[in-house]
């Protein structure tokens, strides 16, 4: 994990001592050149102050210096023999340097002047290092206060690094107070330009879960709520069963249980057929088939229903009627259809499937002769668990669910009509090959 | 006891009816909610099952039209909605009980027992009176310490009179109490439980008001 307050404070401390040491230095190498000029120009009117007094007074013998100076001055006469030498002991400077010269002494750097006279030459030396002393002295007292003050630079860019971030961490807080349960949105108040972009895409994001987990909640409920009714079913069946003085009610009590039994059975494949409808596996890749086979063997899947109902299925369709599909899920939504006209047909009347090409793709028609659904109801005739008033028993509500949810992964349009004898009158529109 | 079942589902209100029958009810069902609340208009009922989500009218609402018209008859809402809030709404709107389904079918007889018992204003589930104790739990009889076998008819039309004593109950309502719509009547079927109940109680524990009905005297 890389830390922004450690970046942040690492760099901006380094950035901060070297802003002092390069003040230092610049200072350091600016009073050099300053002292120099200044020195040199000392130099060389001690060396005019002197020549005045030696040509004065040839011979004045100079005291020696007390050491309480930097300079070192030597005068020479015009043979060359030196007559003064205002420190004895230091070696002898190279007479013949007029003007300045950068010298070295036993390892010290020295500045010298020498100036011709008319009886000699003069010469004044300084040690280099009272110049650099000056310049390190005037660096240092730009260094050090930098350098002490560099803690309490420390602490208030850690305070502002903190202050800036504290948004951050705000959010922090507040999205790990976010599950599946609270999706609430994050506040956008007081929130930095720069991360204001990122908690706009998380709202989005909590957004679409919540709606996600909103969905799968109602369904589970949904569910539960209509797993009750069969199971309450059964279970009053098998406490009559338990009652049951006699083997007539032991019979009926029974038959009931196993109906009942079947129902709860019928409602758990809806829920599971509907719940991989709506979340389709992506890897059952769509593919090009007849529509007229997968519709004939959804047709032999309902037609052990329609004999015990006395219903007569009809299949009209043309050979070679070509979708692209998922030819399990297309089974599925046409024995659903089927199912459905088979149940809420009378006894003993036809249920017509047809399937043909149009100019637009192909059509499926399922068409029976029962009860139909009001205009106003047919949208919600497509929600889960909607059921009529006296809808024939052993429905699960989720047929039309199922249909729709497989539909749409097909790109197909489903319609609820009339027919004119009252039925229904179902149609899906498949999407043209190519 | 005269139930009317009001229940969307053909199989779980088929199994109620077999189960109040045999539990000694007589039973009526309807399967959505305008019907019932024509059922409710035309007859009286000692008691009525509710599902809430019905067809054409929801439970909810048919319990709240019957309580404004001040009909008091016992109501027990049962029903697959088990959240709180559907609890708090359902006893609000004039519920005398809330079962959710599934459910124990003694639980629930328990359960309507009570509702009746209140609704009759007594607290004690057994009936005393003049020497006769009814136990409507288990259906039996008992006069001075002596059991009384009774048929299960005797026993309908005895506890019908014997939870308000003093009250003249017609022939029809006793009918009504016996019998479910579509229920073949005997026309003399009140007379011979009545006959059967004087022959095994002796006869000053029921008496006849001529033209009226039957009563069973206050204490």
């Amino acid at each position: 994990m890389r830390s922004i307050r450690t970046r942040l404070m690492v760099a901006l401390l380094t950035l901060a001592a070297s802003a002092s040491l390069l003040a230092g230095l610049l200072t350091y190498r600016r009073v050099l050149a300053e002292t120099s000029t200044l020195f040199d120009y000392q130099l060389r009117q001690m060396a005019l102050s002197l020549r005045s007094q030696v040509s004065l007074a040839p011979r004045i013998e100079l005291p020696p210096d007390q050491g309480d100076t930097d300079f070192v001055i030597q005068i020479w006469d015009r043979f060359g023999a030196r007559v003064y030498l205002s420190r004895p002991g230091l070696p002898i400077i190279d007479r013949t340097a007029l003007g300045y010269a950068d010298l070295m002494l036993q390892g010290h750097a020295w500045r010298a002047y020498g100036l011709q006279t008319v009886d000699g030459v003069i010469q004044i030396a300084q040690p280099e290092r009272v110049r650099e002393a000056l310049a390190r002295a005037a660096a240092l007292r730009v260094i050090v206060p930098l350098l002490l003050f560099l803690p309490i630079l420390g602490v208030a860019i850690a305070t502002v690094v903190r202050r800036t971030l504290w948004p951050l961490r705000r959010l922090a807080t507040e999205v790990q107070q976010r599950d599946a349960h609270s999706l609430a949105p994050v506040s956008m108040a007081r929130l930095p330009q720069e991360v204001a972009p990122l908690i706009q895409e998380l709202n989005r994001l909590l957004a679409r879960l919540e709606t996600a987990f909103a969905a799968q909640r109602a369904f589970i409920a949904d569910a539960a709520h209509e797993l009750r009714s069969p199971l309450t079913a059964v279970s009053l069946q098998l406490q009559l069963l338990e009652r049951a003085l006699d083997a007539e009610a032991q019979h009926d009590a029974l038959t009931s249980l196993g109906t009942a039994v079947n129902r709860s059975i019928h409602l758990v494949e809806q829920l599971l057929t509907l719940a991989r409808s709506e979340q389709p596996d992506l890897s059952a890749a769509l593919a090009p088939m007849a529509l007229d086979q997968v519709a004939a063997e959804a047709i032999s899947d309902t037609h052990a229903l329609a004999l015990t109902r006395h219903i007569e299925l009809h299949l009209d369709a043309e050979p070679g009627t070509l979708v692209r599909g998922d030819q399990a899920a297309l089974r599925t939504l046409v024995r659903n259809l089927v199912d459905n006209a088979v149940r809420q047909a009378p006894a003993g009347s036809q249920v017509r499937v047809r399937c043909r090409g149009t100019s637009a793709g192909a059509r499926l028609e399922v068409i029976d002769g029962g009860p139909g659904i009001p205009p106003a109801e047919r949208e919600r005739a497509f929600d889960r668990f909607y059921r009529r008033a006296n809808a024939p028993e052993g429905g699960s509500g989720l047929g039309l669910a199922i249909v729709k949810a497989i539909a749409e992964r097909h790109a197909a349009r489903v319609t609820l009509e009339d027919t004119p004898g009252g039925g229904l009158h179902a149609s899906v529109s498949f999407p043209s090959l190519a | 006891m005269r139930v009317l079942v009001v229940e969307d589902d053909r199989m779980i209100a088929q199994g109620l009816q077999t189960a109040l029958r045999q539990d000694g009810f007589a039973v009526d069902w309807m399967p959505d909610g305008k019907s019932a609340a024509a059922a409710l208009h035309a007859s009286r009922f000692d008691l009525v099952l509710l599902d809430l989500g019905l067809p054409e009218r929801d439970g909810l609402q048919l319990l709240r039209d019957l309580r404004q018209r001040a009909d008091a008859t016992p109501v027990i809402i049962l029903t697959a909605r088990d959240e709180v809030q559907d609890r708090i709404a359902g006893l609000d709107a004039g519920a005398d009980d809330y079962i959710v389904k599934p459910f124990d079918l003694d639980e629930l007889a328990a359960r309507m027992r009570s509702v009746m018992r209140r609704a009759a204003g007594r607290a004690d589930p057994e009936i005393t009176h003049r020497g006769v104790r009814l136990n409507p739990v288990t259906h039996s009889v008992e006069q001075h310490g002596v059991p009384v076998p009774l048929s299960a008819h005797e026993y309908a039309v005895l506890e019908a009179l014997l939870q308000r004593p003093g009250a003249i109950l017609s022939r029809a309502q006793l009918e009504d109490r016996l019998y479910g719509w579509g229920e073949q009547v005997e026309s003399n079927a009140v007379q011979v439980y009545i006959h059967g109940l004087r022959r095994k109680l002796g006869s000053g524990v029921i008496r006849t008001l001529r033209g009226v009905g039957y009563f069973v005297p206050k204490a």
